[in-house]
């Protein structure tokens, strides 16, 4: 999923200062998952900024709301009725999330209470890994399905380097080397041949693209 | 007179080569270069710069190469791949050739955060291997990445390092016989104190017949200190310094901690000189360069033998 | 009856501290009325940063959340599960510049069961440097 961090309340504070009536609007779906932008984020939130207003005299007043998703158009047509009412809406969506709302309600200011990070999974409780950089190129195949680009902190795709430390990276010695698992898997699955293969320079255009990437599927267009 | 490579030169001909490293400056001067220069000449076959090492901005290593070549020595140019991406490194491998530069070594280079420029972009298009590709590639067939063909190809040694300490240790030669296939000529190992599992790591790398298709030259870092040695036990990622290494360092009086390093530097340089597959040492005194003619001298390697330029 | 000039309190507690909370709460509640709330929970595991931030939300000066004792709760890390929400809760309301002290997690001293009430006006006899709350 994509994972995202709430800002600082210093900071959503500065950037909401202006407002007195706003929609606080939650995301069901990625930041639901990471416990930063879902329902109960929303209400932590909400309940936070009130209390702060009312230590400081100020009239804030907020409706919480949580869509299923706020990246797809019929979900966030629900703010349709509302949006008008509302001095901004605050958004706890990922940055993917809070845009899409933005273009469909382009008069509405739309603020963001999310620092979104990377896409990842949730290895356990809690505890949310980065492990895909959209590279648009997807070699798990080759590498054992250890992302090079992702997990190797250099990007190698004929790595290891010489810095890994006891199967750790030299640059954070909490992070796994990816290379050692590579190596650690094709070698358990017999695969370690694999390894020969001097792996070509990336395509990077398919990551970069010319500016933000676009799919377009014919198929599933009206 | 054609530009050659007196590193190859002196490999090829089966001779015991000596080279060793070069810091730049912090700063624009070219004199810092130009002395140490003046200190290596005659007592090394080539002289390596070090590539912003550790993600520190210095004097490039491009132009410290130009600044020594002026001066009759044998450039090595170091070129990592973290700083610049496939542009700017095939550009950098014309620029260099054309400048007389006759030897590079291709590395990833270590990572952005450890510099003074931690918020840098760290590039990485390419990694080390596939860069000893490119370069190879530039050299032998006149085409750059993608096929399109240069006027001119450059002139290039090209070499690679390989840590024969780091993790995973068995993956070791592997990875050596990976850059090998990939267009390595010449190895500078990581600096050794552990002479036993070099030993290992060389005996590997016969028994693979990788001896015969690459000149490796091992790795030497004289300590200064007994602190020094337990940094580096402790604190540098792939180095291996043994116990035995640290105690002695340190059974000696701080004055001649020093003394007591080039010794270790003297006695681990006559046992590659023994070993089989090693055709040479590379000696890695950063920010001590003054001291690489003594240490050569006592190994006996000086003076050194006179090569033709062809 | 002795308390802190007339703070308002929250108490999160474990039901199971005292099977008959029910009985026992009503003479307090009568006689602080909207002063005191009693959270009777299944288990303090129940909490959440929200229940917290919600008693502060409307009034409460003081929050606090009774535990079982560290490795008796019946469901294995409930109390651990609270004290962890807690610090987080704790966390928010420092951003906001609300005391940290104003959220605080302890286990139940005597082993259960024992009264709400007496537990209720322990915790309310104890000495603070609470101010009533700025919300007010």
């Amino acid at each position: 999923m994509i994972t995202a961090e709430r800002k600082p309340l210093s900071e959503i504070k500065e950037s909401i200062a202006p407002y007195k009536k706003m929609l606080i609007v939650g995301c069901g779906s990625c930041v639901a998952e990471c416990a930063s932008g879902g329902e109960k984020e929303v209400g932590l939130l909400a309940s936070a900024l009130r209390m702060d207003a009312k230590k400081e005299n100020r009239e804030l007043e907020l409706l919480e709301m949580t869509l299923d998703r706020q990246c797809v158009f019929e979900f966030i047509d629900q703010l349709t009725e509302l949006v008008d009412e509302y001095d901004a809406v605050l958004s706890l969506g990922c940055g993917a999330g809070v845009q899409a709302v933005a273009e469909v309600f382009p008069r509405a200011i739309i603020v963001p209470a999310l620092n979104t990070t990377f896409l990842g999974q949730t290895k356990e409780s809690g505890l949310w890994l980065e492990n895909c950089r959209g590279c648009g190129d997807c070699k798990l195949a080759y590498f054992a399905a250890v992302c090079p680009v992702t997990r190797c902190a250099k990007g190698l795709f004929n790595g290891p380097c010489g810095g890994s430390k006891n199967g750790n990276c030299e640059v954070d010695p909490e992070t796994p080397c990816a290379w050692a698992l590579i190596v650690t898997r094709l070698e358990e699955s017999g695969r370690l041949d694999a390894l020969a293969t001097i792996h070509p320079p990336a395509q990077w255009s398919r990551q970069q693209g010319k500016g933000p990437r676009k799919i377009v599927r014919e198929d599933q267009r009206i | 007179m054609k530009p050659e490579s007196r590193l190859r030169t002196v490999l090829t001909k089966g001779l015991f080569a000596v080279t060793a490293e070069c810091g730049p400056p912090k700063g624009a001067g070219p004199d810092a270069i130009r002395k140490k220069g003046d200190l290596l000449k005659g007592y090394v076959d080539s002289v390596n710069v070090t590539d912003n090492q550790t993600g520190v901005v210095r004097l490039s290593s491009l132009a410290a190469c130009a600044l020594l070549k002026g001066q009759g020595l044998d450039p090595v140019l170091q070129m990592v791949t973290r700083d610049r991406n496939r542009i700017a490194l095939q550009s950098d491998v014309l620029g260099a050739s054309a400048l007389g530069i006759r030897n590079i070594l291709c590395l990833t280079g270590d990572h952005q955060s450890f510099g003074n420029q931690p918020e840098a972009k760290g590039v990485f298009d390419l990694d080390s291997i596939q860069l000893i590709q490119t370069v190879r590639r530039m050299r032998d067939e006149g085409r750059i990445i993608g096929g399109e063909e240069l006027t001119e190809p450059p002139q290039l040694f090209i070499g690679a390092v390989e840590n024969p300490f780091a993790d995973p240790v068995s993956y070791r030669v592997v990875r050596l016989a990976k850059k090998i296939k990939a267009g390595a000529e010449f190895i500078q190992t990581q600096c050794i104190y552990n002479l036993p599992r070099f030993r290992e790591f060389m005996s590997q790398a016969c028994d693979r017949g990788l001896d015969a298709q690459v000149y490796i030259l091992g790795g030497i870092t004289p300590l200064k200190s007994g602190r020094m040695a337990e940094y580096m036990a402790n604190n540098v990622a792939g180095m291996d310094v043994p116990d035995e290494i640290i105690t002695r360092m340190k059974a000696v009086p701080a004055k001649e901690q020093r003394q007591e390093g080039v010794k270790i530097a003297v006695e681990t340089i006559h046992a590659l000189r023994e070993m089989k597959g090693v055709s040479g040492v590379h000696i890695m005194a950063i920010e001590w360069e003054e001291i690489v003619p003594q240490i050569v001298e006592q190994a006996g390697l000086f003076p050194r033998p006179p090569v033709q330029d062809e | 009856m002795k308390t802190n000039g007339h703070l308002n309190y929250a108490i999160f507690f474990c039901q199971r501290l005292d099977p008959s909370q029910d009985t026992n709460r009503r003479a307090l509640e009568k006689e602080l009325g909207s002063h005191i709330r009693f959270f009777p929970m299944p288990c303090t595991g129940r909490v959440e940063a929200l229940h917290l931030m919600r008693a502060l939300e409307s009034g409460a000066d003081k929050v606090y959340v009774v535990t079982c004792a560290s490795s008796t709760c019946r469901y294995r890390e409930g109390n651990a599960r609270a004290k962890k929400r807690l610090e987080f809760a704790q966390g928010l309301i420092e951003e906001i510049g609300l005391e940290r002290e104003r959220l605080e997690i302890l286990p139940i001293s005597s082993p259960p069961p024992v009264s709400v009430d007496t537990m209720a006006r322990e915790l309310m006899g104890r000495e603070t440097k609470l101010s009533p709350s700025p919300l007010r």
